[in-house]
Order: C-alpha cells, then structure tokens, then sequence
C-alpha cells in the first residue's frame, strides 16, 4: 500500500489530500497555525488519516510522496519578518533598490485607484534598509569586460562592517554578474573567510538575467526569506521523520513543479507566491482527464479573484511577476491573475454610483453577517439576502450567518442611498463583482489572443461556485466544473506535481545567421543543462528520467519586453534562425493583431530558459460507476432565490453530499456543499461526473 | 437610419459600474499592447504614451494611466480631424503630430480613429506615442537649435489607413524620414495594433450591451465626473492666488530667462488659470501651444484632487478654464517653433498651477492634505545618438529624469524619486538596459545627499547620473532641461526651502577609465580628473573616449520651517545619507554629537539662535503681539491666518500672534522680518554655473518678526541693479 500525500497551508486552513493506491482521494483540513506552521499539517495529517482509519504514523510508514505547498516565504515577505540582511553592490549604484526605478515598487501590484491618488500613495519601506548597503569597487561593462578590478580589502570590510551591525544573511548584486561573474564569486570566497556562517545570495546564480533592479530585488528576497524557508522545512522534516516518513519533502515552487529541501537552499525565492499555483496544476490534471487541454481556472476566497490559463495543456509563465507591493522577481512563474474582488469585498456607494471593493472586509471582522463587528456589506452579505446561501449552513453550519446584518448594511450602506430595495441592491452588488470577474478572465485570455469560448471553467475556493455559472455563461465557455476536490484543491495539486527546476540566463544577442550567434546558443543551453542535470542527479534522480524544455526570450532588436517561444530543437544550426524569427513572429501576430510584425526588424535573443522535468509517480484516480439522472435523494427542498435580471424565483436546494454520480440537478437550483455553496440559473443544468465534479452547462 | 447617439437610455447604477469597468480595460489593453510593442525605453519603460476612449466629438471619456497631457491633448486632435478630414469612413486610422492641430510636440504621435456601429460614427479610438526621432535639426526632435516651425520634425496629419487598409506609402514616408526608422516602424506598428485591439474589444462590448447603452455610460461618465468636480470645488474656500516660475534658457546658446505669471481664481464650482504678464513667445522651441497649456495647467487638478476617485476625462473643461494671451509662450502663433513644448512650456504650465493649487488648498481645512507645490518640476531629458560598435545608429532619450523628487506635503515628507506629475507609471529604465542599448557606461547612478528642499518636512530626493561611452568613438548629447540650472523651481512652503535644481553637466578629459582601472569610482564632480562644465538648460555637444556627463533632475521643496523638523528625524536623514551633517546643523538648527546622536541642548540653542537672527531682519522696531478680538479667522497656511479686524484684514502669526501686516489684505505680508540670501543657502545643488550664487535669482525669505518662525521662502528674480 503506497499513499502520495499533498499538503497546502493556507491563511485560514491547513489543506491534506492522501491518494491511496486505488486512486481513492481522502482530504480534510485543521486550522492553519501561523507560529508554527508545522503543527497545522501535522494536525491536518491526523484528521485526514483517520479517515483512512490509521494513525498518522501508519499512513506515513507507507508514504511515497509527501508534497508541500508553503506560504512561510510570503508570509515572511509581506509580514517583513525575514532574515536581516546586508546588502554588497557595485559602487556607484549602492541605491539601487532605495532609488528603485522612480515609482516601481510603489504603484504596480496596487489598484490603480490607489496608484493614481499622487498625494497619498506610501511607498514601502526597503527590505534592505541604506545602512546596510555597502558599495564595492568593480565594473563589468555589458561585454562582460572587466573596466575596474575587484577591490577585495573593501568587500572584506564591507563584510566585517555587515557582520559587526549584526546581519544575518547577505545578497551580492554587481552590475552585469549575469554576464561575467568573477567578482561575485570572488565575493563569496572572500565572505566564507570573513563571515563564515552567514548564507549567501549571488544574483549571478539566484537570478542571471538583465535589469539590475529586478535582479537585486530577487537576491534580497532569497536571502530574506531563505533562513526563515530552511529553518522551517528542517522543522517540519524532522517532525515528519520521527513519525516514520523515509522520503524528502518536496516543496511547491511558483513555477509549478516541486523542489527538493536541498535545492530550496539555493533558491528560496522561487517559493514566494507559490499559493495559488497548485490549484492550477491540479486543474491542468483534472482537465486533462475530463478531455479538456484548454482550461479557465477561477479561485475565489474571502479577499481576492485568481484566474489563470491552461491553454493546448501549458500553464501561461511570468517571467518576472510582482510580489509583495508591486516588487518585481525575476523568477518564472505560472501566471495567475488577481483582482481585489472575494466574499468579504466591500459594497459602497456615494449616492450615485454602486460600486464594490477595492476594501475588502477580510475574515476579520469580514461580512456583516458574521456578526463580528463588521457593518459593512459585503459579496458575501448580499449572497445570503438574495438567498443563495443559507445562513444555517455556511460551510455545512459551521458558521451561522446572521440574514438581518446582511440585510439592514445593505439597506443603509446601498439601497436607501441610492434609492433602491434592499433585493434590488443586493443583486446589483452580485451583478457588479460577477462582471468583474468575468471582466479579468476576459482580460487574462484575450490579451493572448485566446478565445474563452474554447475553454473550460474551473471554480474553485469556497466563494467562486456562487458566481461561476453567469461568467462563465456571459464568456460563453464551454462548461463550469466544480471539481469535487475544490476546497482542497491546491493540496491536490501538490500531490499531483512534478520534479521541476527551472534555470535561466540572460546573454543578450543580437539573432543574425552567424556562427558565433550559433556557438553562443549552444553553449548556454549545454552549460545550463549540465547543470541542471548535475542538480537532478544529486537529488537523486537518473539522468534518463529527466525531461529537459527549453525556451527562448526573443524580441524585435531595442524593444523592452520578450516573448518567450519554446524551442523544442537540441542544436541550433544556420537554418534554425529563421525557425526563431517564424515562432516569435506567430505568437506575436497571435498576441498582437495582424500585421503587427515586422519581417525586417532584426531580433535579439535575450534570455535562455530551461526546465529539468522528473515526473512524478501519479495515482490514477478512480471512475465511479454513474447512476441515473434523477437526484431526489439529495433534495432538501426549496426556497426563493433572487437573480440580476430574472428577479425573485423558487429553487430546489440540493445536498451536495447526497448526490450520486451521474444525477442531474436543473436550474433554477442550489447545490449545498460542506465546502462551498453552487448556484445553478434557470437555463442551466448541474450535472455530477463519476469523479464527482459538479459540471455546469447551459440545457 | 435612427440615430443611436442621444438616444435616451435609462441607466441604472450597476450597468454603469459594469461598463464602465469594461471600457477602462478595452482602453487599457490598448495600452498593454503598445508597451509589449513598442522599442522605445521611453515608452516601454517610461511610459510616454497613452490611450483614450472619446465621444463622437472627441471628448475625453476614459483615459489611460500614462502621460496624462497626451491624452488631455487628444481631445483637439480628434475635433481638428473632424474638422479638417476630406472624408472620414469606417476603417480609417489618422496620424497626426501637428502641435497647431492639437498634439503636444512633433514627437508625440497621435493615432486616432473614428468608431462606427451599423454605419454610424458613434466614438473615437486613440493613442499618442512619444517617437524617438522624427527628424528635425537635431537628434531626438526636440529642436534645441530651431527658430521657426520649418526647421523641427515634419507636421503631418495623414490618412494612414483607408476603410481598414493600411496604406504602404504613407508608413513608409512617416517611417524614412527618422533617423531610427527601425525603431519607429516598430512603434507605429504598436499604435495600430493598439488600435485594432480596442476596436475587438469595443465591438464585442456593444454587440453584447447595445451601442445605446454604451454611449449613455460615456455620456454619463462625463456627467457624473462633472458633478464631484463642482462638488469638490465647491468644499475648498474661494480666492485669488499669484506666481511666478521661470525657465532659464530656451534654446542652444540662450539665457534668456522666461517669466510664467500665473493667477488662479476661484469661485464657487470653477476654477480660471491666467496667465496674463507672461513673456512674449520665445525664439527657441520651447513655445508651448494654447490645446497644450491646458493640458499642462490641469495636470496637478487631476492627481492632486481628483486622484483616484474622479475619473480623469473631459468633464475637466466644464469647471476649469484656462486663459493664456496669443502670442506669450503660453500660447504661441504660429509659425513659433514648438517641438519642445511638452517638456518646455507646457511642462512649466504644470509647475506654475502646482504652486496656486498649493496656495489654495492650504485654505482649506478639507483639502489640506494636498498641498505640494512641486513635484518633477523640470524635465532633465537627455537624447543620446551615436554609432555602436556594430556601426549602426542608435540612439534614444534616456529615462534618468524620472528620479525626481517631490514636495513635502503638509503631513509627512515629499516623495523620493517619485517619476513625473504626468503619469504614475513613469518608470525609469536600468542601467543595464540603457547599455545594451546605447554604447555608453554609466560610471554611477546614485540618490543625492541634501537634494530634498529642506523644512519641517523634507522635500523629496532626487538621484544623479554619471555616464561616458563605450565601445564608440563618439556620442551626441542633446539635453533640453526644462528649467533649472538656474532658479530651480523646486518650491517649498510656509517656510520650506525649494530642493535641487536640475543639471546637466560635462567633464572633458576625466581620466575616467585610468580611474576604474586602477579601481576607483567617482562618486560626484570633484572625483573626476578635468575640468568641469556645469551646462546651460539646453545643451548639445560631443563626447569622445574620456568625457563624462553628469546630470540630475530636480528635488522637491519642503514644507514648513526647518527648525520645526523633528531632530530625530534630522538624525535618520544623516544616517541614511539623505542629509549631511552639515546642512543638518545648517538649516534644521540639529547639532550631532559623539556617535552621531542629537546634542539635544545645543540643538536648542542653535534653533533659538536662528529663529533670534530670523527676527531681527525685521524693519520695525518692536514687534505686536497683541490677541486682539476679531470677527472671523482663517488659515492661510501652516503659520499664518488672516482675521477680521474692525472692518479690514490683519494677516497675523499663529503661532506667536503677531501681526504681520495691517492693509493691504491676505495677500501682504508687509510687517515680516525679511532676508536676501543666495541660492545656494537652501542647498549644494542650485545654480551650479556660479556656486549657487545665480546673478539672476534670490531666496527672498520671510519670518515673524516676534517669534521667528519662518513662513515664507521664495527664489526671487533679482530687480535690475539701481532699482
């Protein structure tokens, strides 16, 4: 008996899914524990074996995989409780990152309502404040000449300087590392002499490539969250081990694949936001298996909207997305979109206009209707005064909502301004934030030239089923699937994830048909191989069990943004360049529009990428045997429901765990769930598939 | 056919909401688009462009978050083409770059066109885009050596696509009469793509809510952005407000110093900016024209009071009213050279309402939050061209400026660089970026120490740039600052003293590669070998293996007086290296000890000393201090109210109660205890050329003749000698 087991923690739960060789999935959860996060999977480990009927110990003695999704990295980012770190930089651009790139740092990663009030917008305090920056002499020139020599008594004093004001970690960012990086690693000769036991970022390995901002901002934020990320995996490593766990843990990356501790030491960074993309992989997986290459995900929650894309069974990669307060990393990752727009976002008006968010009640107080002080109105308010959600079985009655909290903040914060029912209100509160989210999906496929009527829509995250049916209907995607898994759906992911290590290296090169452009090419990719291979076999994987994918960052000569094109050759050879210019010049016309490119512009090759894939071993989850349509069983009766557009209307409620594979529930209609609430419309039909998922279609 | 514009549709609050989200994000699309496109580091990385949606008439509805006077100037491009097209028809696509038809230099490129439903122009489409070279006699377009239109970039105003067809020739002709013809086909071609995308966007739109619908929230939004204009407006206490800002220099080879006066009224719901007592309309290109005054005047009203809850569209021109006479600067005839406008005048009509805007919301109890009198007050904008190593031209306008600093507001420090008042988006590129690009080495680029105008807040930082080539025998510069080599601008506050100027200079023979080899980096002027040239606003010149070029744009002013500053917080600007030890004692009265901490006694002694000194420059003998019953008061500013006092207006201390004068209403400040000083006494970093002791500018600074509180600080013109 082998069982593969996926954990994610969450800010509110502590999400564990256990495969067991049947392919049977078992999930619980326990409350997330924010000073010792380990204590909440341990406690999620419990609740879940139980209902496997075995101690933890049992399940973990016949454990082949235990995979982790963390949020300690962002927690420590956000919450700035990282290492305290010293900072060594080129001398002449020790402000770097104080300077930042004018207002970078400060209006992106914010709503632009915020970015554009001038007066009031903060910035955010320097993870690395100017006292502990120390500029050193050198220069590397774009060529990676060197101009000026290492001066090596100043980084010592730098060093011993950063090490007397008590730090605790250091980054090191020279100007063109990427390029030519002796003097970083001279650097770190120097520092394991000087200050021995400190960990030591360099940009040319944590993060190779061009922008020094960017790539500064990335060093500081490994060696910020690097201590704190290690200190807790050994944590939680030793705590798995003495219950009987024999493998390593495998970590989730943003990238979407999962890392090994090992490699964690290296790259910690690459963990920062990885939250949201396990549910993508698991959606990638869940797709695939219900025949579906080109998938929507939509993940709602008490504060904000996530969306990503699967297009053709590919995730959609940002190769240098913001964290935090709009800081850029330049680490790959799968690109999941945000909008402030969840339960708890908060309904105002001015006595014209309605409008919702960007403020978001949060889970503290959060709704009115918690009754926890708060006497705004919320999505989530006015989900229960249009009576999509019953009061008494919020999270299958976990929580009781108070319907009179929700009613009387809409009335005094919406309805009586405006002149309107409380009903009328509420439903225009609905309407509002479902147009914005299908407003960001819209956003998120057609800026790639994506059409979302070839797409299937996933709903996940406890508030996003409530909504999902009317985007989804007013995009014209081809069905709405609420997996049955949704509330443990990144877990899921994480169980279902592969060994990935991404590397990447910019050497800016102008593409012309020349041998030295050829050499170049092939040099890179066969130096970022060798290593990736040499980091695959040292986690102990066999160098014929890796997969390798390469991709390219291209763009028109002088032009500031690439376009990244896989390139699924080994070599590059002469005729290869035009092969280059084909591939960019397709997906740019596909992006852009027609007639955008421009055959006679020359291309430069920017960044180099590699993916070193191990696949994992995979439970293949099981079918159940469907029965009929008919879903009387799981009827609890009815009750009226309230709709934008189609008013007041009497709809069957239905116990989400009562159905059986293969009924099907018709609109109008309400599916209650433990985890989640599913509106289905008049117009549309529910119906449950043999892995129970809830799939949404119009009739 | 029936007409769908006009038609009456009853809207209700939420399909507003809901449209009007979608039609700001088709419009920012357009600009997603253009930024992926585009080559330009000015555009890409500072976001000179935008984009807008706008009435069958051309009025602003939504505007992009990008340079905000490109798209206010749109506006008359659109209504010049309706005015002026042969034809115009579904599927035409207009360029247009002519600043007497409305765009804001020859560079910034408008491509507009109009949108039709079931054959009927219902709105318009476009984007503006800040091309790198258009031609002209110099490198970059901004024309520092022109004296008429017919030497700058040509004018055009082209049909670039008919019925949807592009036309080959006319991009053709557009393209090879650059000088980095690669470089603007790329970015045309992101202006069209831009276009086509909204059209997509915008047709999807109205075929799923009706083209009614859509029009009625466009016209709405109008309305309703109107309405909380007037209404805000109406919150802020009516007055009069006066200044003066001044550009040193308005070509190649002129220091010519050009005086903006500007008076702001206001009353009621609307506000009226004149600028009536501006000079005559210069020679050199800096002219600004009348579409291009407004939009500079009305920047600061944009991010200042509407900030993010009024929407940024044409409902502007309903409530506030700019006047600019023909034939000054503010508004120049035609033939006036004008292809640096955008960072000449209309960048100085910005500087100017920054500081009556101050003035004004200082009144206000409500909107005092919002004084700040300046923020990137001049352009330090710098074209380099030049021959790579691969012998091809390149060359580009580098992103630099956008360091700047801001004023100190009337609660908490200017912003340290904050990018341009224009946008907030105005990013600047990397150093490594900027040398892929241009064969140049950027010897450093670092935050300057005292740059932020010091007061009881501190003006924002600005940082300075060093850069020589590399792997090229020889770059051009063009450098057309707007201002500020001389005065700086850069205006405090009740008390606050004005931050750097801007600066571009260049050192020849600075054995800069001799240094770095034997691994030692400059860090300012004196580290370099050679002599030093501190420039003129507008510059040009070469620089071979060896010559370096400096430059900073300019800091913020401070809010209030120095010596009010928290010394603590003097300490943590030492500390951080944002002030020296020496301006810390100098201006803010701190005195540092052993290990650097405040000497709390002897800090009080030096503010007392100074506020003393302050006092004594009083013309009158001994101070009133007298508390005399009044019918009303209001604040003027953080240290001074005007009180009603038997029938007339006393302006009086609030501080001390003093009065600081009798007769002359809220505007005298007759009894103040006065001083003349250089330049130079508010910081290391104005009017370099004469060691901060400019031959035409002053600091003219005001305080209680009582208490010593210092409420006033000006850099004043210096009156002709003997007057």
């Amino acid at each position: 008996m082998a069982h593969y087991i996926g954990v994610d923690t969450g800010g509110t739960f502590t999400d564990l899914v256990i495969i067991d060789d049947s392919g049977q999935v078992h999930f619980d959860k326990a409350f997330s524990t924010p000073r010792d996060p380990a204590e909440g999977v341990l406690a999620a480990l419990d609740a879940c074996s139980g209902l496997l009927g075995q101690s933890a110990r049992q399940i973990l003695a016949s454990t082949s995989r235990f995979s982790h999704g963390t949020t300690v990295g962002t927690n420590a980012l956000i919450q700035r409780r990282g290492a305290k770190v010293g900072l060594i930089m080129t001398r002449g651009f020790e402000d770097t990152t104080i300077i930042t790139r004018g207002p970078v740092g400060k209006n992106l990663g914010i709503p632009p309502s915020q970015a554009m009030d001038f007066i009031h917008n903060e910035r955010p305090e320097p993870i690395v404040p100017k006292t502990r920056i120390r500029g050193v002499t050198e220069r590397i020139a774009v060529d990676g000449a060197i101009v000026a020599p290492l001066n090596e008594r100043e980084v010592e004093q730098a060093l011993r300087e950063l090490g007397q004001q008590g730090v605790e970690s250091i980054a090191v960012c020279l100007l063109w590392s990427f390029r030519n990086p002796i003097h970083e690693r001279r650097i770190a000769e120097i520092a394991r002499d000087v200050v021995p036991n400190l960990p030591l970022s360099l940009s040319s390995e944590v993060s190779p490539l061009l922008g020094e901002f960017e790539r500064a901002t990335t060093t500081i934020i490994n060696a910020y969250i690097g201590p704190v990320i290690v200190r807790y995996i050994n944590n939680l490593q030793s705590g798995l081990e003495k219950l009987g766990l024999s493998r390593p843990l495998q970590l989730m990356q943003c990238s979407g694949g999962l890392t090994l501790p090992q490699h964690v030491r290296k790259e910690a960074v690459s963990l920062v936001n990885s939250g949201p993309v396990g549910g993508l992989v698991a959606s990638k997986q869940l797709g695939a298996s219900l025949g579906y290459d080109n998938v929507i995900t939509t993940d709602m929650g008490g504060t904000s909207f996530d969306v990503g894309v699967i297009h053709r069974g590919e995730f959609e990669y940002e190769q240098a997305p913001f964290v935090d307060k709009g800081l850029p990393v330049q680490v790959p990752a799968v690109k999941v979109v945000t909008v402030g727009a969840g339960g708890g976002s908060i309904a105002w008006s001015d006595g014209r206009r309605l409008m919702v968010g960007p403020q978001s009640a949060g889970s503290d107080p959060g709704p009115a209707c918690y009754g926890l002080g708060g006497t705004e109105p919320t999505v989530t308010d006015a989900l229960v005064v249009l009576g999509l959600l019953d009061p008494n079985y919020f999270f299958g009655g976990r929580k009781v909502l108070d319907r009179s909290r929700s009613e009387e903040a809409i009335a005094e914060k919406v309805a009586k301004p405006l002149g309107l029912e409380t009903r009328a209100a509420a439903a225009g509160i609905y309407e509002i934030v479902t147009a914005k989210m299908s407003d960001l999906i819209r956003k998120v496929t057609v800026e790639s030239g994506y059409d979302p009527r070839e797409f299937a829509l996933l709903a996940y995250g406890g508030a996003g089923p409530a909504h999902a049916a009317l985007y989804a209907g007013s995009l014209g995607a081809k069905e709405v699937i609420v997996p049955h898994t949704a509330s443990v759906f990144s877990a899921l992911g994480c169980a279902l994830s592969d060994i990935t290590y991404t590397y990447a290296r910019s050497q800016p090169t102008l593409l012309e048909p020349d041998e030295a452009v050829l050499a170049t090419f092939n040099e890179v990719f066969r130096e970022l191989e060798t290593l990736a291979l040499e980091d695959m076999q040292s986690s102990g994987f066999k160098t014929d069990e890796v997969m390798l994918l390469r991709h390219l960052d291209l763009r028109y000569e002088g032009q500031m943004n690439e376009l990244t094109v896989p390139w699924e050759r080994q070599e590059l050879t002469a005729d290869g360049i035009q092969l280059i210019r084909r591939l960019f010049e397709n997906l740019y016309e596909t992006k852009f529009g027609q007639g955008t490119s421009r055959s006679e512009s020359p291309m430069e090759l920017i960044t180099f990428r590699l993916h070193a894939l191990k696949v994992t071993d995979k439970p293949n989850l099981k079918a159940e045997a469907e029965s009929g349509p008919d879903p009387s069983q799981a009827r609890k009766g009815s009750r009226e429901i309230f709709l934008p557009e189609m008013g007041a209307m009497q709809a069957a409620i239905f116990e989400g765990e009562a159905l059986l594979p293969g009924n099907v529930v018709v609109g109008p209609a309400i599916i209650e769930r433990r985890d989640t609430t599913i509106v289905v419309p008049g117009g549309f039909q529910a119906r449950m598939d043999g892995y129970r998922n809830i799939r949404i279609s119009k009739d | 056919m029936s007409s769908v514009v006009g038609e009456s549709v009853q809207l209700d609050p939420v399909t507003f909401e809901v449209i009007k989200h979608r039609l700001w994000q088709i419009n920012d699309e357009q600009g997603v688009t253009i930024r992926t496109i585009s080559t330009s580091p000015i555009v890409v990385d500072g976001n000179d462009m935008n984009v807008g949606i706008f009435t069958r008439d051309g009025d602003l509805v939504v505007a992009g978050p990008y340079v905000l006077t490109h798209v206010t100037t749109m506006d008359a491009v659109i209504k010049n083409v309706i005015k002026h097209a042969s034809d115009i028809e579904d599927g035409d696509i207009f360029l247009v770059n002519d600043p007497y038809l409305g765009a804001l230099h020859q560079n910034d490129v408008a491509v507009v066109s109009p949108f039709y439903h079931q054959g009927e122009l219902i709105l318009w489409l476009g984007n503006v885009l800040h091309h790198a070279d258009l031609a002209g006699i110099d490198e970059g377009s901004f024309c520092i050596n022109a004296r008429s239109v017919f030497q700058e970039a040509p004018r055009y105003f082209l049909k670039l696509a008919q019925r949807g067809k592009v036309s080959g020739e006319v991009e053709r002709t557009f393209v090879m009469n650059s000088r980095l013809p690669d470089m603007v086909a790329l970015d045309l071609r992101a202006q069209l793509g831009a276009i086509n995308v909204a059209k997509r966007r915008m047709e999807a739109l109205i075929q799923e809510r009706g083209a009614p619908t859509v029009l009625a929230v466009m016209d709405q939004s109008l309305d309703f952005a109107e309405q909380q204009l007037r209404e805000r407006l109406a919150d802020i206490p009516d007055g009069s407000w006066s200044s003066e800002v001044f550009m040193d220099g308005d070509r190649v080879g002129s220091d010519r110093i050009y005086k903006v006066a500007i008076r702001l009224d206001k009353r009621g719901e609307e506000l009226l900016f004149d600028y009536s007592g501006t000079d005559q309309q210069a020679e050199g290109a800096v002219n600004c024209t009348d579409s291009a005054c407004y939009a500079g005047t009305v920047t600061p009203i944009y991010t200042f009071l509407c900030g993010g809850e009024i929407d940024w569209n044409a409902s502007m021109r309903r409530c506030v009213r700019v006047h600019a006479p023909e034939g000054t600067v503010m508004n120049a005839r035609y033939p006036a050279p004008v292809s640096i406008c955008s960072i000449g005048f209309s960048w100085m009509a910005a500087v100017a309402a920054m500081r009556v805007l101050a003035q004004m919301f200082s009144g206000s109890d409500k909107y005092r939050d919002r004084v700040c009198p300046s923020w990137s007050v001049s352009c330090n904008a710098n074209n380099i061209f030049g021959l790579n190593h691969k012998g091809k031209n390149v060359g580009a306008l580098l992103s630099d400026h956008r360091a700047t600093g801001a004023a100190a507001r009337s609660f908490a420090d200017g912003f340290d660089h904050t990018g341009m008042i224009f946008s907030h988006m105005s990013f600047m590129s990397d150093v490594e970026s900027q040398e892929w690009k241009l064969p140049l080495l950027y010897v450093f680029r670092r935050q300057l120490v005292d740059s932020g105008g010091p007061g009881k807040y501190r003006g924002g930082l600005t940082a300075m740039s060093a850069l020589t080539p590399y792997r090229s025998e020889r770059l051009i510069w063009k450098s057309q600052n707007t201002a500020g080599a001389d005065e700086s601008n850069a205006a405090g506050i009740h008390g606050g003293f004005p931050g750097a100027g801007s600066q571009v200079s260049v050192i020849r023979q600075s054995r800069i590669w001799e240094k770095l080899g034997q691994a030692s980096v400059p860090a300012s002027y004196d580290d370099f070998a050679g002599a030093v040239e501190h420039l003129p606003s507008k510059s040009e010149g070469t620089l071979t293996r060896g010559d370096v070029l400096v430059f900073y744009p300019p800091g913020g002013g401070g809010y209030g007086d120095p010596l009010d500053r928290d010394p603590e917080q003097v300490r943590a600007d030492v500390l951080a290296g944002a002030v020296s030890a020496q301006l810390a004692e100098r201006m803010y009265g701190v005195v540092l000890g052993d290990g650097r901490q405040v000497d709390a006694a002897a800090t009080q002694r030096h503010r007392e000393a100074l506020r003393r000194e302050r006092a004594s420059g009083s013309a009158r003998p001994s101070a009133d201090v007298s508390s005399e019953g009044s019918d009303s008061a209001h604040i003027l500013g953080e240290y001074l109210e005007a009180v009603g006092r038997n029938g007339s207006t006393v302006v009086r201390c609030r501080r001390c109660g003093c009065t600081i004068s009798e007769h002359g209403g809220e505007a005298d400040r007759s009894g103040a205890a006065t001083r003349l000083s250089p330049l130079a006494e508010a910081g290391p970093w104005l009017a370099l050329r004469w060691h901060g002791h400019s031959p035409n500018f002053e600091l003219f600074q005001s305080a209680c003749p009582n208490c010593g509180v210092l409420f006033d600080v000006e850099e004043r013109r210096k009156t002709a000698v003997g007057a």
